[in-house]
């Protein structure tokens, strides 16, 4: 059943030969090399600090949220730098090449970039931006933040939690994985069919693309069912539905978008390794096929899965906003059900990806409308955030700043959407780089939204601030970079430039294209700053005080600075919608429990990475076709779930005494303070 | 988290899982994934009456899943579980439905086909 391919196999290395390392490519070469050393030097200093034990006990087997959410901002945050490079690689090429008279170096006819390697930079870019690197950086803030902020002492499912990130890890290795073995899809991040079909497509590159989001959407499902669960049925007491933080609500919603929408994704790239590895015809140009369903189905997942980003960051606005604005936030009510009204909204007009597909009139018509009726709900949301702005005493830390960048960014987006909703428009502005505006001023409010969250809850997890003087100068070159590229690509696109080109045969384009390349030079100025800031506040850390910014308003203010890893010391009694603002009122957010009582805990458990590795190799032995190699893995990973189930592990107890010493000397309780070994509770003791 | 809840095996909706249940909705499954593999690649229906079958099918197959695999009924442990898949049901049409529309659409737009000719096969 299985389909012919082409160039060699073997049994035992499947389709992998020395010709799938690129190492006559200078660039590559260069980037495995600074890849290499920086693993070294991060190898070497473990090792010589001695921490691999550390690392291992307290970090690779950890089933506490905030330590999950830490690494999968980690991860994040190295894809978003990855995929920043990508972006900058591209932005270079279509500097360079211009008109038929540019030069061509590295064996490229013109610029530096080959089409057959070009392809494969944008490839990657969009789908690590959206999967690997937006996804999991608000995941992370999601998992810090929303067990806090309702009063809970972890997720629902800790273990379950921690396999979720080991398989989003899975998937990003895999994608960085490919650039020294083999080739990365040339697709586009949507998977442009029929390109992605095995005669087109013969190399490995589609199967690197597919695999790597197959495994990490996985984790990305569980984890939505994690939340979910969390949210309905770990909330602190007192906390009925109308007094749940607007954040929490935001992730609530993305996470049912999440859960119904990732499945569609799965099914839909199962479907094409189907057509790929056994040779089905279901998106085929013939033989039954048709290939318009690929693009229907990943657009019924594609555009939710643009709300599950857009969400979270509507959510850290609704936050961020009242506690710089000094006020409650305007239009509680409102704001909840403008969040699920967008949510539902945006099952219903995925089409508006295809107009130009060739639907009649009354398709496109009723796509067009629904797609404007998200405009209502954004519109309800925008205003109340004006509102609490209104009269507030406005402070403007680096989170606000995010956070009002963020409005305009949306306002940009928002317009420039609704223009592309109409069909007409659409017609003439589609595979435009007038999209590619759009859609990076949406995506980009997101990413202002992660900067400001990640500035925001800093110091909760930490116990010290990012230093703000920085933080500034990463904020402001950081918006005026993304200024300048969007504005120039706007144009372009009005002028008529299509996306995804390795050469522009139109040297009138070349003012606008230079204008974005400078844009981009600024992004690299921003990128100083951001380190920079990250230097200066781990030098100086200048401690905290449990609201770090004086102001906050919800619960996961209330506990300690860095938060203890039990998070409250006793379970808080919810009284009002901003609980930390009411016990300001009262005069109790000082008050200390009087007694502790034992705090039960979850042990941490390797399982979860052992079996993100074995994924890994799952996933690499499907890539390459090495058939021993997945089927092991496969058996591994059944067995290591079986065993896991077996495990009669029931977390362990911290004695009142011990958590009264550690809410003396938080130190010893913050994250990234070492753990003695503690006895599991024993069948006896559980009962 | 108080204490007990932690052993597993005490959770109501584990205490009603049953072994013959998991495997006769195993085995449903397979039974009905095959039987609609095979109408598919035998390809004697008519267009229609297969489309209905393979449908059917399908249909047949989840409540299976639901109904055997995942032992979901109205018990006071399941019927929040039970609930909460019948509320995708307007998510499946949603998405089916309007799927199927514009298809519909599409293909009387681009596919446009002699009055003669017979109705529209799988092969087409
Ligand atoms: C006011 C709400 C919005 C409207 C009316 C809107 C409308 C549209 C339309 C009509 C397109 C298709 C353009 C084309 O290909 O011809 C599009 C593309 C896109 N939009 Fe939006 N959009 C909105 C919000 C968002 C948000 C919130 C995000 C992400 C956070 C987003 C991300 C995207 C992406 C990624 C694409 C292009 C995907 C691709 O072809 O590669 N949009 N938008
Ligand atoms: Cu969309």
């Amino acid at each position: 059943m299985q389909v012919a391919i082409q160039g060699p196999w073997s049994p035992l290395l499947g389709r992998l030969t020395l010709s799938a390392i690129p190492y006559t490519n200078p660039i590559l070469v260069g980037t495995f090399a600074v890849a290499a050393l920086i693993a070294l030097v991060v190898a070497g200093a473990v090792l010589y600090y001695k921490k691999l034990g550390y690392l291992w006990r307290e970090w690779l087997t950890t089933v506490d949220h905030k330590k999950i959410g830490v690494m999968y901002i980690i991860v994040g945050l190295v894809m978003f730098f990855r995929a920043f490079v990508d972006g900058l690689m591209m932005r270079t090429q279509q500097a360079m090449a211009i008109g038929p008279h540019s030069p061509g170096v590295l064996g490229a006819q013109h610029g530096y970039l080959p089409p057959f390697h070009f392809d494969q930079v944008y490839s990657a870019h969009g789908t690590i931006m959206i999967l690997f690197a937006a996804t999991p950086l608000l995941t992370g803030l999601t998992n810090v933040v929303v067990p806090l902020q309702i009063g809970a002492r972890d997720m629902a499912f800790p273990y379950m939690n921690a396999l979720s990130l080991w398989l989003t890890t899975a998937g990003a290795i895999l994608v960085m994985l490919s650039l020294f073995v083999g080739d990365f899809s040339s697709a586009g991040w949507v998977g442009l069919i029929p390109l992605t079909e095995l005669p087109y497509s013969p190399g490995v590159g589609v199967d690197y693309w597919m695999w790597a989001i197959q495994i990490s959407s996985i984790g990305t499902t569980l984890n939505a069912i994690n939340m979910i669960v969390t949210i309905i049925k770990m909330r602190a007491p007192g906390m009925g539905w109308f007094r749940v933080p607007v954040f929490t609500w935001t992730t609530l919603s993305t996470n049912i978008i999440g859960l119904t929408a990732f499945p569609i994704l799965g099914v839909v790239l199962a479907l094409l390794g189907a057509d790929r590895y056994l040779g089905t015809h279901f998106f085929t140009a013939g033989n039954g096929g048709n290939l318009m369903l690929y693009t229907n189905m990943f657009w019924i997942w594609g555009h939710p899965e643009v709300y599950f980003l857009v969400l979270p960051a509507f959510g850290i606005f609704s936050e961020i906003i009242p506690t710089f604005s000094e006020k409650p936030l305007f239009g509680y009510t409102t704001m909840v059900a403008a969040t699920f009204a967008i949510a539902g909204i945006s099952w219903a007009v995925w089409l508006h990806h295809f107009f130009t597909m060739g639907a009649g009139a009354d398709v496109n018509g009723f796509f067009s409308i629904a797609t404007m009726l998200v405009g209502i709900p954004t519109g309800v949301k925008v205003f109340n955030w004006m509102f609490t702005l209104y009269r507030g005493r406005l402070t403007f830390t680096t989170p606000m700043l995010w956070a009002l960048a963020g409005l305009f960014l949306l306002l940009v987006g928002g317009i420039t959407g609704m223009m592309l909703a109409i069909p007409a428009i659409n017609y003439t502005v589609h595979n435009s780089v007038f999209v590619i505006a759009h859609f990076h001023c949406m995506v980009l409010l997101v990413a202002a939204a992660i900067f400001a969250g990640v500035v925001y809850w800093f110091p909760k997890v930490f116990g010290f601030q990012l230093d703000e003087k920085n933080g500034l100068m990463f904020f402001w070159s950081f918006i005026t970079a993304t200024a300048i590229v969007f504005t120039a690509m706007f144009a372009l696109g009005f002028q008529g430039e299509t996306r995804r080109l390795d050469y522009i045969f139109n040297p009138a384009w070349r003012p606008m294209l230079w204008t974005e390349e400078a844009g981009m030079m600024l992004y690299l100025v921003s990128i100083f700053y951001f380190l920079r800031m990250l230097y200066v506040s781990l030098r100086d850390r200048v401690p905290v005080a449990s609201d770090p910014w004086g102001t906050a308003r919800t619960l996961e203010f209330l506990t300690h600075s860095p938060v203890p890893f039990y998070n409250f010391a006793v379970t808080p009694q919810v009284n009002a919608r901003d609980e930390l603002a009411w016990r300001r009122e009262h005069g109790l957010d000082k008050a200390q429990p009087e007694a502790f009582e034992p705090i039960h805990m979850p042990s941490n458990t390797g399982v979860p990475i052992i079996i993100g590795m074995l994924s890994l190799t799952l996933g690499f032995g499907l890539i390459w076709r090495i058939w021993w190699m997945a089927g092991f893995s496969l058996l591994a990973i059944i067995i290591a779930v079986i065993i896991r189930s077996f495990d009669k592990n029931l977390g362990y107890e911290l004695k009142p005494e011990e958590v009264a010493a550690m809410e003396r000397n938080l130190a010893t309780a913050s994250i990234i303070a070492e753990q003695p070994a503690r006895t599991p509770l024993t069948e006896a003791e559980a009962h | 988290m108080s204490a007990p809840h932690s052993n597993p095996l005490e959770h109501p909706e584990v205490r009603q899982a049953s072994t013959w249940r998991y495997l006769a909705g195993f085995a449903a499954t397979i039974v009905l994934m095959q039987a609609a593999l095979t109408v598919t690649l035998r390809q004697h229906l008519p267009y229609t009456e297969y489309t209905l079958t393979i449908a059917g099918l399908a249909l047949a197959s989840l409540l299976a899943q639901a109904a055997l695999f995942f032992g979901l009924d109205i018990s006071r442990a399941q019927i929040w579980k039970s609930v909460s898949l019948v509320l995708t049901v307007p998510l499946f049409i949603l998405s089916v439905g309007l799927t199927v529309w514009m298809f519909h659409s599409l293909m009387q737009r681009t596919m446009i086909m002699p009055q003669n000719m017979a109705q529209p096969t799988m092969l087409q």
